[in-house]
């Protein structure tokens, strides 16, 4: 036994911190997707001069409204797990989870900190760092198409099929635009390993400016969003199922297999919010805050304890998580919804060149500086 | 009246025609109300029925929960003629009529039922009434109950008069007037 | 005859005619109250005043012959305003009970009010007239005097229908009121007939009264079976409830109807209804009590008798020859019915207190069977061993059940009518429930609709006789009612 202990240590310690960072990480993942349901209905409620839900009680303790989330899942276990007559059964019970483990396996390459030194060990705050992250974000969500496509043929009904028709164009054309977006990134930080992009936007421009990734590319930044909130089929671009009035791809789903749906799309949200801040703003880069503590602009330094400047790093990443989801909640409540030819339109006619422009300019900007 | 509304139908400008700009514009107001109302919750018009309920206007008054109203005798001045039960459009009274076997009234209501979740509050009952038995003016707005049997009143729940009643003023019956006064009830 | 003209349409009448039949001939509604066409003209209401040209005053319709040239005129001015003020000085003192009168719907001064007058009353409530309210009088009537108008038809309807003259309207002029001779009653058989011509709610029904508003009632036409007479009623019902039953007047048979026949309806939602079956005393269900029917009628290995029943339609007497001859292959059936018939009372209650003895006697027309006699001293015999016929016509085999000790199987629709002794019962709707054809002591043809419906699982006899043969193991092939008639001849 000790032999093996011994032989196997820096293997045994591995998968020790994986699995305990797997563990961390996707449960706080999954209570933010459970309040970001509340938040969601929160969000519109203050926006529309409402309140929102605040009956949900425990022991009479309603907390404005904070155990909606128990309630809504009390609910959706309790509904009648409804298949249709005819429907392919094994691939109706497999759609809900092509929807939903590609979504949470992206988090792996996601990094929400840097490191964080434990009796002399050095912990990446990083599931897996692939080098090529990039690339694995890009495949994963493009296996989201199955989930769609999936649980609206499998249902064998017709309105649940044109549903998926409508969903996998939608998800298969804002990929393209999704992938020439990041390609500028690529070009500048020259790496596809989210943690070593994370770490080039740690540097300043100028001195004082950090250069995160929307100082370089703010245009592609806006491009990247527009492409990231139709990739996650949300407002504006809701049309492959709008809750009440449009007929989507999990028309015959109830009970858990919709909530698992539903609660795949909550995921995108935190991970849209995730990638954005991670290629964009910096990861969890705080300005001028280095491995050390603080050094200003002008010279001034604050010298900080490891743990704090660890600490600091990964709440200001789930800062501006929180900020990207409130963001994206905002934008859903705010505007109305594209047609479907606007949608196909926009992204082929508009986005896609406009992208393409944006890698030539880059490329053009980075031969002139003679960066290449 | 027909009122006619300008549409400014202008074709858009370039900036317009962006999106980028005006969706932003957007977003600053719903974000504005978003800040507004998370920093200053009591501006939210919001009423928390049925623990908190708003003071009725004047019209408002007369469709609230039905009563029945009872002479002094404590007995329903309601003589099960059936014409609200005849009137109401949405089916919500059922009434079955019984016989004094004393009072020259001869007819009253010995099941007097509103099923409140039916009613429509439309007052034609009220409006029908020969006898000036029955009326909405409880103040009280039917709604916010866990039980669906809550909203079924009986001829207990209803018989309710309101302070100053019973008055003869307005008694239309004169049968039940007589055998009032004939008791020394009245 | 005389030649008149009504609103300018010529009419030739036979002489004696009055003004209002003429006009009714045409079609012409003349409005009125004490008019009745089958009882002696009053023509105290004034209701019926039209106006004949070249007359000094308007005549009562009601009363006046018709002669050769007169032109009557029934919406002048002057006709007009007659109406109004005879429908004034009538609801003087008629009192303001309509919310509490059984009356209201169906009332002649609400009708009448609306049609003709509309005009508010010059006279004040507090100085109308009191008169006795609320009083029974007799098993089934209930009278106001303060609603009464005077109309007579009731005192008429006693003096000329029964003969039995129990109403007078005493003391004279504004005191005069409705009321009983000193020491009758009001028990004549017929009496709530008086209900029905009462044109206002100073007779109301004490069965009826305060059940149902009348403009809740649905109508259907039916029969009556009370007795052979075969009367042509209306029944009417709401919400799957009967409340009364009126006549239906028509020239071949009836114009009012007894007091009987308008309780039989208290049968159909009495709490005695039969729902399942009864094997000797105890309930049990339908389908297995038509196992052990039918169990017994396989025992008895030929040894049955069929008796069909007066009180049943042709159609389930049909139904039960058919039984005999085809599933239960035996001679000893009979529909051989001959009580007396003919008017007993010179009204309306027969001399036969079943309905259907004539229409019995057309399925043994078509189907044969031995005679009544015949199969009577067969049962006393001993020689049948199951006996399968209808609750009330067992009893008429009373004494020859008891001296050959047969099983007795019947169709019953109430508990209470199931004869002491019966082995097996099963029910059937009742032809308040179902249709049924009846041929009454006249000859003519009657049918019954039905109002209401029955509880689940009865079903018309006919088809619990179907069914029954089924168990046994031979189909009538009994799919409708239709069915059961096909080869009788009703003429």
């Amino acid at each position: 036994m000790m032999e093996f202990y011994e032989a196997n240590k820096d293997l045994l310690l591995f998968a020790g911190a994986s699995a305990v960072k797997v563990l961390v990480f996707l449960n706080a993942v999954m209570g933010f997707t459970a309040l970001l349901t509340l938040a969601e209905r929160k969000v519109s409620a203050l926006m529309q001069d409402r309140i929102g839900p605040n009956r949900a009680s425990l022991f009479g303790l309603a907390l404005n409204g904070l155990f909606q989330p128990v309630a809504d899942g009390i609910k959706m276990v309790m509904k009648e797990d409804f298949v249709p007559g005819r429907a392919e059964k094994l691939l109706f019970a497999l759609a809900p989870f092509f929807a939903l483990v590609p979504v949470l396996a992206l988090f792996s390459v996601i990094p929400f900190g840097d490191y964080v030194m434990v009796f002399g060990y050095k912990f990446d705050l990083q599931i897996a760092d692939l080098p090529l992250g990039l690339f694995m974000v890009l495949a994963l969500s493009g296996l989201a198409i199955y989930g769609v496509f999936l649980g609206g043929w499998s249902a064998k009904n017709n309105f649940a099929l044109l549903g998926a028709m409508r969903g996998a164009a939608q998800m298969v054309s804002y990929e393209v635009v999704l992938g020439l977006t990041l390609a500028g990134l690529l070009m500048i930080f020259g790496s596809a390993g989210l943690q070593d992009i994370v770490r080039a936007q740690g540097r300043l421009l100028f001195g004082w400016l950090p250069a995160w990734g929307v100082v370089y590319q703010p245009f592609a930044f806006i491009l990247f969003l527009v492409a990231a909130i139709a990739e996650n089929k949300r407002t504006p671009f809701d049309l492959v199922e709008g809750e009440s009035e449009i007929i989507g791809y999990f028309m015959e789903y109830s009970s858990m297999r919709f909530a698992a749906f539903m609660f795949a799309e909550f995921v995108e949200i935190i991970l849209v919010s995730m990638l954005a801040a991670t290629l964009f703003f910096g990861g969890w880069q705080v300005p001028y805050l280095y491995e050390t503590g603080f050094i200003l602009p002008g010279g001034a330094q604050l010298p900080l304890n490891h743990y704090l400047v660890s600490a600091m790093q990964v709440g200001a990443f789930a800062a501006k998580t929180v900020f990207f989801s409130w963001f994206l909640l905002v934008v859903r409540w705010t505007l109305p919804r594209f047609r479907f030819d606007q949608l196909m339109n926009l992204c082929w006619t508009r986005l896609l060149p406009l992208a393409l422009l944006n890698i030539l300019i880059t490329g053009a900007v980075l031969l002139a500086l003679g960066k290449v | 009246m027909i009122s006619v509304k300008k549409v400014d139908n202008r074709p858009l400008n370039f900036l317009e025609r962006l999106y980028l700009p005006e969706i932003a514009r957007g977003l600053l107001v719903t974000t504005r109300h978003f800040f507004v109302n998370l920093f200053n919750p009591k501006g939210i018009p919001t009423v928390q029925y049925p623990e908190q309920t708003l003071p009725l206007p004047h019209a408002a008054r007369e469709r609230t929960r039905h009563r029945l109203k009872v002479r002094a005798d404590g007995s329903p001045k309601c003589v099960a003629c059936f014409m609200c039960q005849t009137a109401c459009p949405a089916y919500c009274i059922h009434i079955e009529a019984a016989e004094y076997p004393d009072n020259p009234v001869e007819k009253y209501p010995a099941v007097f039922d509103i099923d409140l979740a039916r009613c429509v509050m439309c007052g034609m009952c009220v409006e029908a009434c020969p006898e000036d038995a029955i009326a909405m003016d409880t103040l009280e707005i039917p709604g916010g109950v866990l039980d669906r049997n809550a909203l079924k009143l009986g001829r207990e729940a209803l018989l309710r008069n309101l302070a100053g009643e019973p008055s003869l003023k307005g008694a239309s019956n004169r049968l039940a007037n007589d055998y009032l006064k004939s008791r020394g009830q009245a | 005859m005389p030649r008149i003209t009504i609103d300018g349409r010529p009419i030739e009448v036979e002489k004696g005619v009055t003004l209002l039949e003429a006009a009714q001939r045409l079609g012409v509604h003349i409005p009125r109250y004490c008019y009745h066409p089958k009882l002696s003209v009053s023509g105290n209401c004034r209701m019926c005043l039209v106006e004949i040209e070249k007359a000094p005053k308007l005549v009562t319709a009601c009363s006046t012959e018709a002669a050769d040239g007169m032109a009557v005129l029934t919406m002048s001015e002057k006709v007009k305003t007659a109406r109004r003020d005879v429908l004034e000085f009538l609801l003087i003192n008629h009192p303001l009970d309509c919310p509490v009168c059984d009356q209201a719907g169906e009332c002649g001064l609400q009708d009448y009010y609306m049609e003709h007058s509309l005009a508010k009353s010059r006279f004040p409530a507090e100085d109308k007239v009191r008169r006795q309210k609320r009083r029974v009088l007799g098993p089934h009537l209930v009278l106001d005097n303060e609603r009464c108008i005077l109309c007579t038809r009731c005192v008429r309807f006693c003096s000329e229908v029964t003969r039995t003259s129990e109403l007078e309207v005493m003391e004279r002029a504004d005191h005069s009121f409705i009321d009983l001779k000193e020491g009758r009653a009001l028990d004549n058989g017929y009496s709530l007939n008086i209900a029905d011509i009462c044109p206002v709610g100073a007779w109301t029904s004490r069965d009826f009264r305060f059940k149902q508003r009348v403009w809740f009632l649905k109508k259907t036409p039916t029969v009556c079976l009370g007795c052979a007479t075969g009367c042509l009623t209306e029944v009417h019902h709401n919400e799957n409830t009967i409340y009364r039953v009126v006549p239906r007047p028509n020239a071949e048979t009836n114009t009012w109807l007894c007091d009987a026949g308008r309780m039989t309806y208290k049968a159909v939602q009495a709490g005695d209804r039969l729902a399942k079956g009864v094997i000797k005393n105890g309930l049990i269900d339908l389908e297995p009590a038509l196992r052990e029917t039918a169990s017994r009628i396989d025992e008895a290995h030929g040894a049955l008798a069929v008796l069909g029943s007066p009180w049943l339609s042709v159609e389930d007497n049909a139904a039960l020859a058919r039984l005999a001859k085809d599933a239960l292959k035996t001679a000893d059936f009979s529909f051989d019915f001959s009580a007396e018939q003919g008017v007993k009372d010179g009204i309306l209650i027969n001399k036969d207190p079943a309905p259907n003895a004539a229409g019995a006697r057309r399925v043994q027309a078509a189907f044969g069977g031995t005679s009544f006699a015949e199969l009577s001293a067969k049962v006393a015999s001993g020689a049948v061993k199951v006996l399968v016929t209808e609750a009330r016509a067992a009893a008429l085999l009373k004494d020859a059940l008891k001296a050959g000790g047969a099983r007795l199987i019947v169709f019953a629709a109430n508990r209470s009518e199931i004869p002491a002794g019966a082995y097996a019962t099963l029910p059937y709707a009742s032809y308040f429930e179902t249709p049924g054809t009846f041929i009454n002591f006249q000859g003519l043809e009657r049918r019954t609709q039905p109002a209401v419906t029955a509880a689940e699982g009865v079903k018309p006899l006919w088809a619990m006789v179907n069914k029954l043969a089924v168990y046994s193991g031979t189909s009538l092939r009994l799919e409708s009612a239709q069915d059961a008639l096909k080869g009788i001849d009703l003429k």
